[in-house]
C-alpha cells in the first residue's frame, strides 16, 4: 500500500466510522420514539425487592448494562453521599445499589469505574459512614475525592438563565460514561431531591446556586452533561427533615427504584412516587420548558416491574 | 554508663517523632486514645488536665514527677519535644565549629524560678498568655502545626495530584489553610529566638524561661540519683564541661549544678576516664545558689513587668463592627463547657486545630482578648462542627476541651442561631434558597411556607450551635444566619418525632 492510498483509505474509514457514530447518537436521541426493541423503554420502575436485585431486573429491561457501557470505557458513578449518616437514614444513596451498578459496569467491559461526590458533611466521614466507600472497593471500583477546588475545572453552561458557568469535577469531564444515582428524599430547599438536584454534587460552588435562584440554576445546569443513565434509589425514603434528616423516624422503607436516561422523566415519576405533584416542583417545570427532557409520563413507554 | 546517652537519643527521637506525627496526621490515622495517653507524659499540659479534672493525676504526669524526684530532669532531654528540638539546633552548632563549647555559667536559678512562679501565678489569675508562649509542648505544637505542617500538606498535594492523574486515589488534596499571620509570625520569632539561644547558649531556654523546666528543676533538688564527678578519676581534661548543653558542669571545681542538668548524659558517656558517675547519692543536693544583688534587681524588674500582664483583658475586646447583628463573643468547641474555663485551661498547642477533620477549629487572634491570643475558636467561615465528631475532646492534652460521648455531644449547645430575615436570599431576591436548613443536623432551622417560597425559621431549643447554617449561607458580605455563642454551654432539646407509619408499598405505581 503506497502512502496515497493509505491516506485515502484512512480518511474514508474515519468518515465511515464518524457517520456511524452520528447515526448511533441519533438513534439514542430518538430512543423511545420510533424504536421498539427490548431497550426501548423510557422509564423502568421496579418495586418490592432489595436495591441490588431491583437494579438487576431493571437494567435487564433496558437491554443490560451493555447498552450504556462499552468495552474499555471509563465510567463515573455519582451517588448522593452528602451526609455523615448510615444507609438506613436514607440520607445517601443505598450502598448495595452502588455496588451492584459497579459490578454491572465491569461485566459490560468497563475499564474502570470511579465514584465520587462533593459532600456537604465532612467527606471522609460521609464516604465511610454512608457505607459507600466500602461498597465501592468491594465491587472493585475506585472512590475518588472531591474535597478541594483543585479537582474542579471551569466550564461554560450554555443557554443558562441564572447559571452560565460552573466548576465541574474532572472525573465528569474525562469519563466516557456518567451514571447518576440519586436517592429520593425530602429536601428543605427544593422539596424533593432526585436526579437533577443530585448534579449539585459534581460542581464546586453550590453557594452561588443557592444565592441565584436555586431552581433555575438546577434546571440550567441539567443539560450541560446529561447523565447516560439515571438510577433513582427509593428503597429508604426520607419523608421529612430532609435532605439530612434528624433520625430514622423520618424514613420509610419504600423498596422502589426508577431507571431512565431522561432526568425530567425520572424526576417527574419520582415526585409522584414520593407523593408530591411534580407541577409544584419548580426546577422540574423549568427543565421541562427548557426541553431538558420529557415530563409527560402518560405518553412514555414505561416498564413496571413488581418483585 | 555510656549506654545512657544512646538510650536518651533513642527515647528522645521516638518522643519528638510521635508528637510531630500527632500534629501532622491530617488523615486522622492515629487512634485518639493513643494520642491522649501518650500526651499525659507532657508535664505542662498534663498539669492543666489534672487541675481541670479535679486533681486526677494521669499516669504519664505521675511518671514524670516521680521520675524527676528520683533521677533528675531526664524529662527535659528524653520526653520534651522542644528540648529535643533545641538539641538538634545545638547539634548544628557543634557541627559548624569543631570545638564549639558551652562553658560553665552559674545557672540563673533565682531568675528561672522567679519567671516560673510568675508564669504560674499569672495563669492562676486567668492570664495564660505567658504560659502559652513558653510552655514547651505547646510551643512545639505550634512550630509543627504552623511551620512544618503546611510543607507536608504541600508535598502531599503534589503527590496527590500526580497520583490522581494516574487514577490512583489513595492520597487526596488537603486545603492549605490560610495561615493566621499572628500565629505564624509569633512562631517564627519564637523558633528564631530559640535557635539563636541554643546555638550560642545551649539549653538556655530550659534553664531560664521554661516554666516546666523551672518546676522540674526545683523537684530535681531532692532527686536520689544524680551525676557527680569522681574526684579520684578526674584528670581535669574539661571534656564534660565542653559537651554539657546545660552549661552546668564546672570542671575547674569538679562540681555539677544538678538542678540545671537536663539529663542528656553526654558527660557521662564522653568522659575518657569514666570519671562521671550517675548513681544513688545519699548526700542530696548541697549547692546553695549564691545571692547576687544585681540579679535580684533583674528578677524584681522582670517580674513586675510580667505581673502587669496579669491584668490583660481576658474577655473579648468589643468588635468595632458597626453591624448590630453579628457574633459578640467567639464560639468554643463542645467539651469546653464554658468560655472562661476553656480560656483558662487552653495552652494553645493547636493539636485540635491540626486534627479537626472539618478544620472548623482555628487559632484566634484577639477574639478572646490579648490574654487568649492564639487559643482556638470555631471559625464557621472555614467549615462547621461535624454533628457526630468528638475528636477534639478526645485528644486535647490540657483538658480545656473535655472528652464527650457522641450522644452527649449531640445535645451540647455551644451557641444559638440568629436569623436576619432582611439579609436572607428568600427576602432580598424572592427566590428559594434553604442552604441553612439543608445543613442543619437537628432541623432547628426549618423551611416554612412564605408566599410561594420557603423561608428559614429557627427553633433554638433544638439548636446545637454547630454553625452548619452559617457556613452554608450564601449571602455576602455578612451571613443572614449565624451562631451567637453561649459563653456557658447549654443543653439542646432532643427532637421527638413520631415514627412515620409503617409504609405500605403502593399496589400500583402512581404513574
Amino acid at each position: 500500500m503506497d502512502r496515497r492510498s493509505f491516506l485515502l483509505r484512512a480518511a474514508s474509514a474515519s468518515v465511515l466510522v464518524g457517520t456511524g457514530s452520528v447515526f448511533g447518537n441519533l438513534k439514542r436521541l430518538n430512543n423511545g420514539i420510533w424504536e421498539t426493541s427490548a431497550n426501548s423503554f423510557d422509564l423502568v420502575a421496579i418495586k418490592g425487592g432489595e436495591p441490588d436485585l431491583m437494579f438487576t431486573k431493571g437494567i435487564e429491561a433496558l437491554g443490560g448494562m451493555g447498552s450504556f457501557v462499552k468495552k474499555g470505557q471509563k465510567v463515573v458513578v455519582k451517588p448522593n453521599i452528602g451526609w455523615d449518616v448510615p444507609p438506613e437514614r436514607g440520607g445517601n444513596t443505598n450502598p448495595k445499589l452502588i455496588s451492584e451498578i459497579i459490578k454491572h459496569c465491569y461485566a459490560a467491559g468497563a475499564k474502570e469505574v470511579v465514584v465520587f461526590d462533593n459532600t456537604c458533611d465532612n467527606w471522609q466521614r460521609s464516604y465511610k459512614n454512608s457505607g459507600i466507600s466500602s461498597a465501592v472497593t468491594d465491587a472493585g471500583g475506585k472512590i475518588a475525592p472531591a474535597s478541594t477546588e483543585g479537582y474542579f475545572h471551569d466550564v461554560t453552561v450554555s443557554g443558562g438563565k441564572s447559571l452560565t458557568k460552573a466548576k465541574v469535577h474532572e472525573l465528569i469531564l474525562e469519563s466516557d460514561v456518567f451514571i447518576n444515582v440519586p436517592v429520593l428524599k425530602n429536601h428543605g430547599s427544593t422539596q424533593l431531591t432526585m436526579s437533577m438536584k443530585n448534579l449539585m454534587g459534581i460542581v464546586w460552588d453550590r453557594r452561588y446556586w443557592h444565592g441565584n435562584d436555586l431552581h433555575q440554576c438546577i434546571a440550567d445546569f441539567a443539560p450541560y452533561r446529561k447523565p447516560d443513565l439515571n438510577v433513582l434509589d427509593a428503597y429508604y425514603v426520607m419523608k421529612r427533615n430532609g435532605p439530612r434528616g434528624v433520625s430514622q423516624e423520618d424514613v420509610v422503607t419504600m423498596k422502589a427504584q426508577l431507571i431512565s436516561t431522561d432526568m425530567v422523566s425520572i424526576d417527574t415519576a419520582g415526585a409522584k412516587l414520593f407523593g408530591i405533584d411534580p407541577i409544584d416542583i419548580r426546577y422540574i417545570q423549568i427543565a421541562a420548558q427548557q426541553n431538558v427532557g420529557r415530563p409527560d409520563l402518560d405518553r412514555l413507554n414505561i416498564k413496571r416491574i413488581s418483585l | 554508663m555510656r549506654y545512657l546517652r544512646s538510650i536518651r537519643q533513642g527515647v528522645a527521637s521516638l518522643s519528638i517523632i510521635f508528637i510531630a506525627i500527632f500534629f501532622l496526621d491530617f488523615g486522622n490515622v492515629v487512634p485518639p486514645f493513643l494520642i491522649s495517653t501518650f500526651l499525659t507524659l507532657q508535664a505542662g499540659s498534663a498539669v492543666m488536665k489534672a487541675i481541670g479534672s479535679g486533681g486526677i493525676v494521669f499516669i504519664g504526669l505521675a511518671i514524670v514527677l516521680v521520675a524527676t524526684a528520683l533521677v533528675g530532669r531526664v524529662y527535659c532531654s528524653h520526653l520534651c519535644p522542644l528540648g529535643t528540638l533545641q538539641d538538634i539546633f545545638i547539634w548544628t552548632a557543634k557541627k559548624n565549629f569543631k570545638h564549639r563549647k558551652f562553658p560553665y555559667a552559674r545557672p540563673p536559678y533565682l531568675l528561672h524560678y522567679g519567671i516560673t512562679f510568675f508564669i504560674i501565678a499569672a495563669a492562676f489569675c486567668g492570664s495564660v498568655i505567658l504560659l502559652n508562649l513558653f510552655e514547651p509542648f505547646s510551643s512545639f505544637g505550634r512550630i509543627i502545626s504552623t511551620l512544618l505542617r503546611p510543607l507536608f500538606v504541600l508535598l502531599n498535594n503534589v503527590a496527590a495530584s500526580v497520583l490522581t492523574k494516574q487514577q490512583i486515589y489513595i492520597l487526596y488534596e488537603i486545603p492549605l489553610k490560610s495561615l493566621t499571620l499572628f500565629v505564624f509570625s509569633t512562631t517564627l520569632i519564637f523558633i528564631g529566638g530559640l535557635y539563636w539561644l541554643s546555638y550560642f547558649y545551649g539549653r538556655f531556654f530550659c534553664n531560664t524561661l521554661c516554666p516546666v523546666g523551672g518546676v522540674l528543676s526545683l523537684l530535681s533538688r531532692v532527686s536520689l540519683f544524680r551525676i557527680t564527678i569522681e574526684k579520684d578519676k578526674c584528670n581535669d581534661c574539661g571534656l564534660c564541661e565542653r559537651v554539657c548543653r546545660a552549661r552546668c558542669i564546672d570542671s575547674t571545681n569538679r562540681n555539677i549544678d544538678f538542678a540545671a542538668c537536663v539529663g542528656c548524659f553526654d558527660c557521662v558517656s564522653s568522659c575518657p576516664t569514666l570519671g562521671l558517675k550517675y548513681a544513688f547519692n545519699k548526700n542530696g543536693y548541697s549547692t546553695q545558689p549564691p545571692v547576687d544583688p544585681k540579679r535580684r534587681r533583674i528578677i524584681v524588674g522582670s517580674s513586675t513587668g510580667m505581673l502587669s500582664m496579669i491584668g490583660f483583658p481576658r474577655t473579648a475586646i468589643s468588635e468595632s463592627s458597626p453591624y448590630e447583628k453579628s457574633r459578640k463573643t467567639p464560639v468554643v468547641p463542645p467539651g469546653a463547657r464554658n468560655t472562661e474555663r476553656f480560656t483558662n485551661f487552653c495552652t494553645a498547642c493547636h493539636l485540635c486545630v491540626s486534627s479537626c477533620p472539618t478544620r472548623v477549629l482555628q487559632p484566634s487572634f484577639l477574639e478572646y482578648g490579648i490574654a487568649g491570643v492564639m487559643q482556638p475558636c470555631m471559625d464557621f467561615a472555614v467549615n462547621y462542627c461535624n454533628y457526630e465528631c468528638t475528636l477534639c475532646g478526645q485528644i486535647c492534652p490540657t483538658g480545656a476541651i473535655q472528652s464527650l460521648l457522641p450522644d452527649e455531644k449531640k445535645f451540647v449547645q455551644i451557641g444559638k442561631t440568629q436569623f436576619v430575615k432582611e439579609d436572607c436570599i428568600v427576602e432580598t431576591k424572592k427566590t428559594d434558597c434553604g442552604a441553612c436548613s439543608e445543613h442543619c443536623p437537628t432541623k432547628a432551622v426549618k423551611m416554612v411556607p412564605y408566599g410561594k417560597l420557603f423561608l428559614p425559621e429557627v427553633d433554638n431549643q433544638y439548636c446545637v450551635g454547630c454553625g452548619a447554617c452559617e457556613h452554608a449561607c450564601p449571602t455576602k458580605p455578612r451571613k443572614a444566619i449565624f451562631v451567637q455563642s453561649n459563653p456557658i454551654h447549654g443543653i439542646a432539646k432532643k427532637r421527638l418525632d413520631q415514627r412515620l407509619e409503617v409504609p405500605v408499598l403502593p399496589q400500583e405505581f402512581p404513574f
